[in-house]
């Protein structure tokens, strides 16, 4: 909120603090500046000048040539004005002063053949207002010399203050005057209030029933009679304006003075408008509607709390008033309500109802329930001085339950064991009692107990006592300790394994990306079953990710429309899936896992001078995972599947699965879902559970030795029908082989025409060894023999050779 | 004693011819020459039977010398020529440029978050980790958000319904720490959070938080300061200032938020740090008394602090990233700037 320094010094005595220094301590004992604002900036080297003497000028009938003394200097000035003569003080911008309309700087001229020194300004060129009739005539009280700023009260510095949601009492300027007080242990005064009454009783004119003291504790009203609706004076409505504020009119003013004030929400009802004169706070009924100042119709519950008359609604209690009692330029009569209101029942309404008020917002926040009287007490004041009219003798004060100041006891060890750090006695308590508590028992060697103010809902516990202290004398004052104890004992890092991947990942030449898990409901239910959003931001954002593969895909067209098209990608994060049909009602109705994708598209190898050409193929991404999971040591633990299940994301797929459970999926993305992403070109993934994938037991590593003895290989190759796969030949080979065969590798694979239709020719090669001993040839081509003869009788091969 | 004379011209001639040699093949032309199997050395070796026995010690020492002498000079000449191939070494253009393995690499708010891992695993913390769909209880309810509190405004929620939501914060995870497990608890909690705001080059619906806690009998605001002031100058640079300021989180009390000095700058004001000369870091402060009881933790016994920071914040100010999306828009050529 926007905090007037002027305003706040009329409360706390702040001679011979700098400004600055005033922002830096705000801010370093919890009110934050965020934003400070010069008022009477662009004003330099513009300043009060007496007009000597006025002469017409010699060469143009609408100039005029003055003297003009700003106290120690005279200066000659041609000015255009029709207004301008002598004896007046006027605004003078001496040479070097930048005009603030327009911002034109103030030089030395030649007016035709006259020097002019200078320019006296119109309230238009200052941007004080549109007037450029003439220029500004000012009090003739006023020293020659001043700044103009400060003749006009324009050296104000306005503050934006954050004021956190704990604290509703510095949402005015008492309220920061208090902790300003606190902070450099000054006086602070609180304007004093005397109403002058008429005979007459409140009574006599108004009623308040409230039926729902829980919502409403307390409702105070005040009422003044035949009072002038008219334009506040210039410094109410400087006040106002320093503060964001559009004046109103001198009632409306007043109570907005108030609330930035005091913190207090007032409402002026036309008591001429409130049928049968009388205020009944009550809940509304469920589909009322209501108008509010703003000329919107609002539909309410049995929740929202109301301001009736003894026939209608005439406001939303603590929100907003409503059109049909609002104070217009014919009012006489004013009914002031000055209540408190419970904050949650206000939030509730305020929430519901999408509308956030001044009001609203302190209400909310909890407001000063023993502040009311004090409050109504100040404004009739005002609107009596400022709009005459009688003020009734009497308040009507519905309380039924008096809120009572809390107590607080304060250990003083206990400020040592929470700070690490001790804070003098004297100051523990100059600190809270300018902060408005009472000392309340005798000031014992143990501990204190202190009155709080209602003014401070937050000061519930002696933490809460702490932390005032804390922050009045000042975090800095607390010590950084310079060592910190170990604890002994093991330690847990939940992120290894993902660590571990990512870094494996990289080495395998893949980028980590990080993409928005929140994507379209459609997107989403191609993958899983979404959970979606209440309030989603926007559709394309309603439901949470059930797979990592539409994310990627939407980097894939990213990537692909900025030009770069040869991708490795990969992304570890959490993918969300329903697991029942009806509402989510606990952990167990949903799925979070953390998956992993791994990602490739373009070309695997680019031109370059010493390579060819090459896409990336089912291939590339076969290899690279199970280089991946070689390197985590389950390429041996899981197995292959191929096209397990028809999934309609993929042209075809497979998988990797650990005891029949599938820990990893992927293959070519299908050409549907890629149309999806506007993507173009071939896109091969692979999905990983990570879950799944981090609880499969690794083998435990044990040194196996060197092989001491030599290895034999025998290479073979085969025509064979192209629906015999490579891996069923393997299979063949190591179930035909004995132990002493080791290892099998394709090493060549080629159809051709000469070879037929259907057929194709594949090469491989056999290792051999025993760790023991050395190798026979004999017992060697027993071995590959058998082996050689199992592919060519049971899958219907052709031996093209070995060698 | 001719055959010790013929030694000694040997050696001359062979040293004189091997100085001739360029190539390979006519080092091999050489060697054939002298060492062949019916080379001039083995010659000279046959020759021995016709020496005289008391001289023939010393014509074998002389006959050995040579042969390795010879062999040596051999060797090296063929390794030399051989190591360029028998090319012409200058015609090796090693300005080509070499057959590269592209390795990928890590997002910068992993590379980020591994940065301040690292140091405060040095600094005694365990890792762990919680749940992105999280209910209201550990999100708001545990941590001292009263229902209908505007303290929950501070951070606008996702919900599923009214009582499971987006974590807006990962100190949800603090309170499943602390119902799992007795003090001391000494962690840090990274992941994923998540607020329904306007999408901006300053603010985007989810972002990644780093949260802190520490809790044992002893823990203090002093403390907690010093192990945030050794974070920060371990992370950001040993000579930068500081400054704790109060602030307000329900769940903790006292609260303060960390600036430091700004270090495009150095504490002068400029577009970075508004013309304030400060950037606020983190948001910290000991564990309120009420999330203890909540926990089962006795607040007269346990102490202890808490922090959390926002990565994406901390790396827009570390490597100057003008606009928040730029992290998940996964474009490759922000990604391998880093």
């Amino acid at each position: 909120m926007k905090i007037s320094l002027n305003w706040l010094k009329e409360y706390v005595d702040l001679e011979g603090i700098a400004t600055a220094e005033i922002i830096d301590k705000l801010t370093i004992s919890g009110l934050e500046v965020e934003d400070v604002e010069e008022k009477g900036s662009g004003f330099d080297n513009i300043v009060v000048a007496y007009v000597k003497e006025r002469k017409k000028h010699p060469n143009a009938d609408k100039l005029s040539v003055c003297t003009v003394s700003t106290g120690d200097e005279e200066f000659n000035v041609v000015c255009g004005a029709p207004n301008v003569e002598a004896g007046q003080n006027v605004a003078f911008a001496k040479i070097g002063a930048i005009i603030p309309n327009g911002g034109f700087k103030i030089t030395k001229a030649k007016l035709r053949g006259e020097v002019s020194m200078g320019m006296i300004c119109s309230e238009r060129e200052l941007g004080i207002s549109d007037n450029h009739q003439g220029i500004m005539v000012l009090d003739s009280s006023l020293e020659p010399g001043t700044p103009l700023k400060e003749a006009l009260g324009l050296d104000d510095v306005v503050l934006e203050v954050a004021i956190t949601p704990n604290r509703p009492d510095a949402l005015s300027h008492i309220g920061v005057a208090r902790d300003l007080a606190a902070i450099f242990n000054r006086k602070m005064t609180i304007p004093e209030v005397k109403l002058t009454e008429c005979s007459e009783r409140i009574e006599k004119y108004a009623s308040v029933e409230v039926q729902d003291t829980t919502n409403c504790p307390r409702y105070t009203a005040r009422l003044i009679k035949n009072v002038t609706i008219k334009e506040s004076p210039s410094w109410l409505k400087k006040k106002l304006t320093s503060v964001g504020l559009r004046p109103i009119n001198n009632i409306v003013d007043v109570t907005n003075f108030i609330l930035y004030e005091l913190g207090q929400p007032l409402h002026s009802f036309d008591l001429d408008r409130l049928e049968g004169q009388k205020v009944v706070v009550r809940r509304a009924s469920d589909g009322e509607t209501f108008t509010t100042l703003d000329s919107k119709e609002r539909r309410l519950t049995s929740k929202d709390l109301m301001i009736c008359d003894s026939e209608k609604p005439v406001a939303i209690a603590g929100v907003m008033g409503g059109e049909n009692s609002e104070v217009t330029a014919e009012t006489k009569n004013i009914l002031l309500e000055s209540a408190y209101f419970n904050p949650s029942s206000i939030r509730k309404t305020a929430k519901s109802l999408i509308l956030s008020t001044d009001a609203s917002y302190r209400f909310e926040r909890g407001t000063d329930p023993n502040v009311t009287p004090y409050a109504a007490d100040r404004a009739m004041q005002l609107m009596a001085e400022l709009g005459g009219g009688e003020i009734l003798t009497g308040t009507i004060d519905v309380y039924p339950e008096k809120i009572e100041p809390r107590t607080v006891t304060l250990r003083f060890n206990q400020i040592k064991r929470i700070l690490g750090f001790d804070v003098d006695r004297k100051d523990v308590k100059d600190i809270l009692l300018n902060l408005g508590l009472k000392v309340v028992s005798a000031e014992g060697q143990e501990e204190m107990t202190f009155e709080v103010p209602t003014f401070r809902p937050d000061l519930e516990r002696e933490i809460d006592l702490i932390e005032e202290i804390a922050r009045i004398n000042g975090y800095d004052k607390i010590p950084a300790v310079s060592k910190i104890s170990i604890t002994l004992g093991g330690k847990t890092d939940q992120s290894s394994f993902r660590d571990r991947l990512r870094d494996i990942a990289n080495g395998l030449g893949f980028y980590e990306i990080i993409s928005n898990s929140l994507q379209s409901r459609e997107i989403a239910q191609l993958t899983g079953k979404p959970v979606e959003m209440l309030n989603p931001l926007s559709s394309d954002m309603a439901a949470l990710r059930t797979s990592l593969l539409p994310g990627a895909l939407y980097a894939v067209s990213k990537n692909l429309n900025v030009g770069e098209k040869n991708l490795k990608l990969f992304e570890i994060g959490h993918i969300f899936n329903k697991l029942s049909d009806g509402e989510i009602k606990d952990f167990s109705d949903f799925s979070e896992i953390p998956g992993m994708m791994l990602l490739v598209s373009g070309k695997a190898e680019t031109v370059k001078w010493y390579s060819k050409e090459r896409p990336f193929d089912i291939y590339d991404l076969k290899g690279l995972v199970n280089s991946f999971l070689e390197k985590i040591c389950l390429d041996n633990v899981l197995d292959d599947s191929y096209n397990l299940v028809e999934n309609k994301n993929f042209e075809y797929n497979f998988t990797k699965t650990y005891k029949n459970q599938v820990v990893g999926r992927g293959g070519l993305v299908s050409k549907e879902m890629l149309r999806k992403f506007d993507i173009s070109q071939d896109v091969y993934c692979f999905e990983f559970d990570l879950n799944l994938l981090a609880d499969i037991p690794v083998p435990q590593k044990r040194f196996n030795g060197l092989l001491k003895f030599p290895k034999v290989l025998r290479d073979c190759a085969f025509i064979l029908d192209t629906k015999v796969t490579g891996q069923e030949v393997v299979g063949l080979i190591y179930k035909s082989s004995s132990g002493l065969l080791k290892n099998v590798e394709l090493f060549d694979i080629f159809e051709s025409k000469n070879l037929g239709p259907d057929k194709r020719s594949m090469a491989f090669s056999l290792e051999y060894y025993d760790e023991n001993r050395t190798l026979k040839d004999e017992e060697v081509d027993k071995d590959f023999n058998r082996a050689v003869e199992a592919v060519i009788k049971q899958l219907n091969a052709e031996f093209r050779g070995t060698s | 004693m001719d055959i010790l004379q013929t030694i000694k011209e040997t050696d001359k001639s062979f040293s004189q011819e091997i100085q001739k040699v360029q190539d390979i093949k006519s080092l091999e032309e050489l060697r054939v020459k002298y060492l062949s199997r019916k080379g001039i050395v083995s010659t000279l070796f046959d020759d021995l039977k016709n020496v005289s026995r008391e001289d023939k010690p010393l014509v074998g020492k002389s006959l050995n010398e040579l042969r390795n002498s010879v062999q040596l000079r051999f060797d090296e000449l063929k390794e030399k020529l051989e190591s360029v191939s028998g090319k012409d070494h200058t015609l090796v253009d090693l300005s080509l440029p070499g057959r590269k393995t592209e390795l990928g690499s890590k997002h910068i708010l992993t590379q980020t978050l591994d940065e301040i891992k690292t140091i405060f695993k040095g600094l005694g913390f365990s890792i762990f980790e919680g749940p992105e769909l999280e209910s209201d209880y550990y999100n708001f309810e545990a941590l001292n958000f009263p229902p209908d509190h505007p303290a929950r405004d501070m951070q606008d929620t996702f919900f599923v319904n009214k009582s499971y939501l987006l974590r807006t914060h990962t100190s949800p995870v603090q309170v499943r720490l602390m119902t799992s497990q007795e003090p001391p608890v000494r962690a840090i909690m990274p992941g994923k959070v998540y607020r329904n705001e306007a999408i901006s080059a300053r603010s985007y619906c989810l972002f990644h938080q780093v949260e802190g806690l520490y809790v044992d009998t002893d823990v203090t605001f002093a403390e907690l300061k010093g192990t945030l002031v050794s974070f920060a100058r371990q992370f950001y640079g040993s000579d930068l200032k500081y400054r704790f300021r109060p602030s307000f989180f329900p769940f903790t009390e006292p609260s303060a938020e960390m600036d430091i000095t700004c270090f495009l700058c150095h504490g002068k004001g400029c577009r970075m740090c508004k013309g304030s000369g400060w950037l606020e870091i983190l948001g910290c402060g000991m564990v309120d008394p009420n999330v203890f009881k909540e926990v089962g933790y006795d607040p007269e016994k346990y102490t202890g602090y808490a922090f959390g920071m926002g990565i994406e914040r901390i790396a827009i100010l570390k490597y100057d990233i003008p606009d928040i999306r730029m992290y998940f828009e996964n474009d490759l050529r922000f990604l391998k700037q880093f």
